[in-house]
């Protein structure tokens, strides 16, 4: 009998709790489908709400030219994915050497990684742009307001974190696999990719998970980098130059807040666990 | 076999010789200062066809190196331009008059004695400070609470555990404005107030850490979850027996258990609120009036890490914007070494 | 294999680094404008201009509450830098210093008084005159029979805005004025426009007395007693403003009542023309198009003066390749002929140029050419004001007065004077 009580109100605080971390995300939803005029007014009502407005929102934020919905959509998708890949791939590689060669410099270069990790982005900020512009003019290839110039930053400052997670699970790895395949004549390179990578298949999820929402969502590095209003943009420096320029129409602005959050939560949806695990492993390690 | 070998070299030593005379090219021409738009594509065709080089080197005792450079290279070398180059050039130009493009003298310690006598700097320094605390307490608080809630059996847990998480998933700045238009449109039609509690000061900043608990209360109640359910269960079952209640158990058997977790929680939170931006950004930027050290000033809710982009950004004064994110950083890597310390020694206690 | 795994590790590298390498370099022009509001009118311009010369120009717009002047300065650091871009005079001057093309041999030089010019050398191209004023409903004002000839200081100032509110069911007023003081966004109406009144208003067009007050070496000073004078109508505003707008209302909200007839006043300037005509439109139209006028913000007896000037100028990337498209396109833009007419009846801007026939639909178009031919007019001094000032510094100052903070004018004005020493100090 006791049990049941607490279940009861361990639910009703679960609940509650819910409707509180909830609560902003249906106002966004509910007041996609109004206009302006009824979301200033009934902020929290169902009074003017009709799908046919919904869809109107949608049309216009995403026709907007100040916006342009889906290429920032298609620049953030572009700018993830492909540093996801490159993270994966070369931060594979690194922290295997990292690993598996004990000399001066290997260790030299693990501790510069992990020493790198406390610094914060406000340190480097500046110069970094500055940087990217010298090194640009000087070698002709465009580092800022360009998609490979902020995929290359992505590379630099994911690199560390990737580094010493990978490489902390690659220890796990037995050298042994490693010594059975060069006997059987296996190159060194045939072996990481053979082996060793595809055995790091649960831990390149977490780094995946881990790097994807950081990239995702990072809005400091694309606006120094592509410009607040640049011609390339992410979805997040789209939100902020929409926001902008639109002082306070709340119908646009949290309609396009609404497009900007829905692909997370949709990938939420479909990889809950996998993104909370790997979320929570990130923490931990 | 050997002809094999003979042709590798060849190939290999044909590859490297393009390669060098394309990158030296390359920089000859930069150095000339051309604007022969191909000569980008020169230089990285040029890095690119070394490298295939080297790997094709026919050589048995090399081979190994030459891989585990081919290896380290991409990530080093983008690691190297993006974090050490701008790292140092960063410390260097706080010691300047740089602005932005460029920089004339060389000022000493100017810029540091400039931001300490500035009282809308050292509110940001305080503010922040508070910040952390208050954040680190109750996110800590309200994460573990969250977690006990959820490490119990009844239905939907799953459902709950995502629904605290969720926020998480949202960037700073598009929450930023979600949470502006409750501030500002919601609170005020609800509880018919005078104006929105982002116009003052004191408000305003208990909304940047209401906002900033509902994005980060679900990620730390994760962390907790974790550390709570690897804490054996016959340890649990020992404890009901020998006559525990909850409360007890708790106290004497669960906290100190997750000891572990609890120090990954706190410096996580330290750290994720000392880097404070996006939310401060989108919901207040900063603004907010009241009297510091006798002096009035416009910057109530600007935390360190917005001032440092306002300084540099907005007021056009890079060179003062770079010497006050050389202070946050010495800050924030004193507290990693702190971090780092306390796990250490725990680990040897256990 | 081998070979194909060497290709694979570097193709992502290859493929990702050599997209940066082809640069674009079009024969086109680039126009950076931080006017949203005439971002179509643009638009036509750069049609126009393409049709009669073959030329393109390209317009990127971007305004509110987006720095331009930051936005520039990465696309400098980007090697991205607009052939034609906005600034606003002496503020940015020293960051463009030594960058910008030197216009002065240009024919439309000799057609203006507006341009801006730094020891002799003109570098920016003016397009536009506005001006900061307390802005009237006409229609409002005659229903409730005030002259707006008669308020010339604070206290005739203070009468109408009584006669106002005692008036305001019958005349269909919300409030007397709308005055918003919101520190975020609304931050250049308060701490740039308002405040540039206590610089120049009443002051001939070369007096540069409070500016230069503000600007001294040791820091910051005042004028008490015109800045108390001057607190003292700010807080007139406070009175007898709608609460909805004072402290936390939008851009949007007070121009919209204004054009519907809810507010006498306003505390906007001439720019509010274009979107009373445009966005507005339907409500100013429903409130009978009513003829809007403005008024010297007199908060000392006399005062007789609006502020005009060119609130911007275009400025030529001096090492742009195609600089003397860029100049030739300028050249077009400030004759009768040629760009002109767009310019004043598209964009609703008010021509600088003394050639210039067209006259602009712009409701205070009018009352600008009154005053300019009066002589009533005093610049805009205040730009010289350090950068960020308004949004850094004094912008909450007067939200805080707004919400009832301080006990009167004379603390408001304190608490001003107090914020731009500290702002000045660093």
């Amino acid at each position: 009998m006791k049990k049941k009580s607490t279940t009861v109100i361990l639910t009703i605080i679960g609940i509650l709790v819910a409707a509180y971390t909830l609560y902003p995300f249906a106002l966004v939803l509910l007041n996609s489908a109004k206009k302006s005029t009824d979301i200033v007014s009934n902020p929290v009502s169902f009074v003017g709400t009709s799908w046919s407005q919904f869809t109107e929102n949608i049309s216009k934020v995403v026709n907007n030219n100040n916006f342009s919905f889906w290429s920032a959509f298609g620049t953030s998708a572009v700018i993830t994915i492909v540093s996801l890949v490159l993270l994966a791939l070369f931060g594979g590689m690194a922290a295997w050497v990292i690993c598996r060669n004990k000399t001066k410099w290997s260790t030299a270069i693990y501790m510069t990684f992990i020493a790198s990790m406390i610094i914060p982005f406000q340190v480097v900020m500046l110069a970094l742009i500055a940087t990217f512009r010298e090194v640009g003019n000087f070698v002709g290839i465009k580092m800022l307001q360009s998609i490979p110039g902020i995929v290359f930053a992505y590379c630099g400052f994911g690199g560390a974190m990737t580094v010493f997670i990978l490489t902390g699970f690659i220890k796990g790895i037995p050298y042994e696999l490693e010594e059975a395949a060069a006997i059987d004549g296996c190159s060194p390179e045939g072996t990481f990719f053979r082996i060793i990578f595809p055995l790091l298949k649960p831990v390149l999820t977490t780094v995946t998970i881990l790097n994807g929402m950081w990239i995702w969502n990072d809005y400091l590095l694309p606006s120094l980098m592509l410009g607040q209003n640049g011609p390339v943009k992410t979805l997040p420096v789209a939100v902020q130059a929409f926001v902008g320029s639109y002082v306070k129409q709340w119908d646009l602005i949290l309609t396009a807040a609404l497009l900007a959050i829905l692909p997370m939560i949709i990938l939420f949806i479909i990889a809950q666990k996998q993104i909370m695990n790997g979320m929570v492993e990130g923490a931990i390690k | 076999m050997n002809n094999n070998t003979a042709g590798k070299k060849m190939l290999s030593i044909v590859l490297l010789i393009a390669g060098i005379i394309a990158l030296g090219a390359a920089i000859v021409l930069d150095i000339q200062g051309s604007k022969f738009a191909f000569r980008g594509a020169l230089l990285i065709i040029g890095a690119i066809v070394i490298l295939i080089g080297m790997y094709e080197f026919p050589t048995i005792e090399h081979h190994r190196s030459i891989i585990n450079f081919i290896f380290l290279f991409p990530l080093l070398f983008t690691f190297a331009i993006t974090v050490i180059v701008p790292m140092i050039l960063g410390i260097f130009y706080s010691f300047t008059d740089w602005n932005g493009v460029k920089m004339n003298n060389f000022v000493g310690l100017k810029n540091y004695q400039t931001m300490f006598k500035d009282p809308a700097f050292l509110w940001s320094l305080l503010l922040t400070v508070l910040f952390v605390i208050v954040n680190m307490i109750l996110v800590n608080v309200i994460g573990f609470l969250l977690a006990l809630l959820c490490t119990n059996k009844f239905k939907g847990v799953g459902f709950f555990r995502a629904a605290y998480f969720l926020p998480n998933l949202i960037g700073g700045i598009v929450l930023g404005y979600i949470w502006q238009f409750i501030f500002s449109n919601v609170l005020i039609k609800m509880f018919h107030l005078k104006f929105s509690p982002l116009a003052d000061t004191r408000q305003a900043f208990i909304a940047i850490i209401v906002v900033y608990i509902w994005q980060y209360a679900g990620y730390i109640m994760l962390i907790y979850i974790t550390g709570l359910t690897t804490i054996p269960k016959d340890v649990l079952e020992a404890a009901s027996i020998d006559g525990a209640n909850a409360t007890t158990t708790l106290f004497k058997i669960k906290i100190p258990m997750i000891a572990a977790t609890i120090t990954i929680c706190t410096f996580l939170t330290l750290t994720s609120a000392f880097k404070q931006f996006d939310v401060n950004m989108a919901l207040t930027n900063g603004a907010g009036a009241m009297k510091f050290m006798g002096r009035t000033i416009s910057n109530g809710t600007q935390m360190l890490a917005l001032n440092i982009y306002n300084t540099a950004i907005s007021q056009n004064n890079y060179a003062l914007g770079q010497a006050k994110a050389v202070l946050f950083f010495i800050i924030l890597a004193t507290v990693s070494i702190i971090q780092v310390r306390i796990s250490n020694s725990k680990e040897v206690e256990m | 294999m081998r070979r194909a795994l060497a290709t694979a590790t570097v193709a992502g590298l290859f493929a990702a680094l050599s997209m940066g390498a082809m640069s674009v370099s079009a024969d086109e022009i680039r126009l950076f404008n931080n006017k949203v509001e005439i971002n179509e009118g643009l638009n036509t311009l750069a049609a126009k201009y393409e049709e009669e010369t073959g030329v393109k120009v390209t317009i990127e717009s971007i305004g509110g509450g987006v720095d331009a002047q930051a936005t520039l300065k990465g696309y400098y650091q980007g090697g991205n830098m607009p052939d034609i871009f906005v600034f606003e005079g002496d503020k940015d001057y020293p960051t463009w210093e030594g960058l910008m093309a030197d216009l002065s041999d240009m024919a439309w030089v000799e057609d203006t008084e507006a341009e801006y010019t730094v020891d002799g050398a003109v570098y920016g191209f003016p397009t536009t005159t506005e001006a900061i004023g307390l802005a009237y409903n006409k229609a409002v004002l005659d229903a409730a029979g005030i002259d707006p000839a008669s308020i010339t200081g604070p206290e005739s100032m203070r009468a109408a805005f009584e006669t106002l509110n005692e008036k305001k069911d019958e005349l269909g007023l919300t409030a007397v004025i709308g005055y918003g003081a919101e520190a975020t966004a609304l931050y250049w109406s308060t701490g740039q426009h308002l405040y540039a009144s206590y610089i120049d208003s009443g002051l001939s067009r070369d007096d540069t007395t409070y500016i230069d007050m503000m600007q001294a070496e040791g820091g910051p000073t005042f004028d008490d007693e015109r800045l108390l004078a001057w607190a003292e109508m700010v807080a007139l505003f406070n009175e007898y403003s709608d609460p909805d707008l004072l402290v936390s209302g939008t851009y949007d909200q007070q121009v919209l009542n204004f054009a519907a007839g809810k507010y006498a006043f306003v505390t906007q300037g001439s720019w509010i023309g274009a979107t009373i005509t445009g966005d507005d439109a339907e409500a100013y139209n429903e409130a009978g198009n009513f003829e809007i006028g403005m008024l010297p913000y007199a908060f000392i007896e006399g005062q007789d003066t609006i502020l005009t000037n060119s609130p911007n100028w275009w400025g030529v990337y001096k090492d742009s390749e195609n600089l003397d498209a860029a100049k030739a396109f300028l050249e077009w833009c400030a004759s009768n002929d040629g760009g002109q007419q767009i310019l004043v009846e598209d964009c609703g801007l008010i021509s600088p140029y003394a050639s210039c026939t067209y006259v602009a639909v712009d409701p205070y178009a009018q009352t600008i050419s009154d005053y300019t031919a009066a002589g009533k007019t005093s610049a805009w001094h205040w730009l010289s004001m350090k950068e960020g000032l308004g949004q850094n510094a004094t912008a909450v100052i007067f939200q805080e007065f707004a919400k009832g903070s301080y006990a009167d004018a004379a603390e408001f004005a304190e608490e001003l004077k107090s914020a731009i020493v500290s702002y000045y100090a660093n």
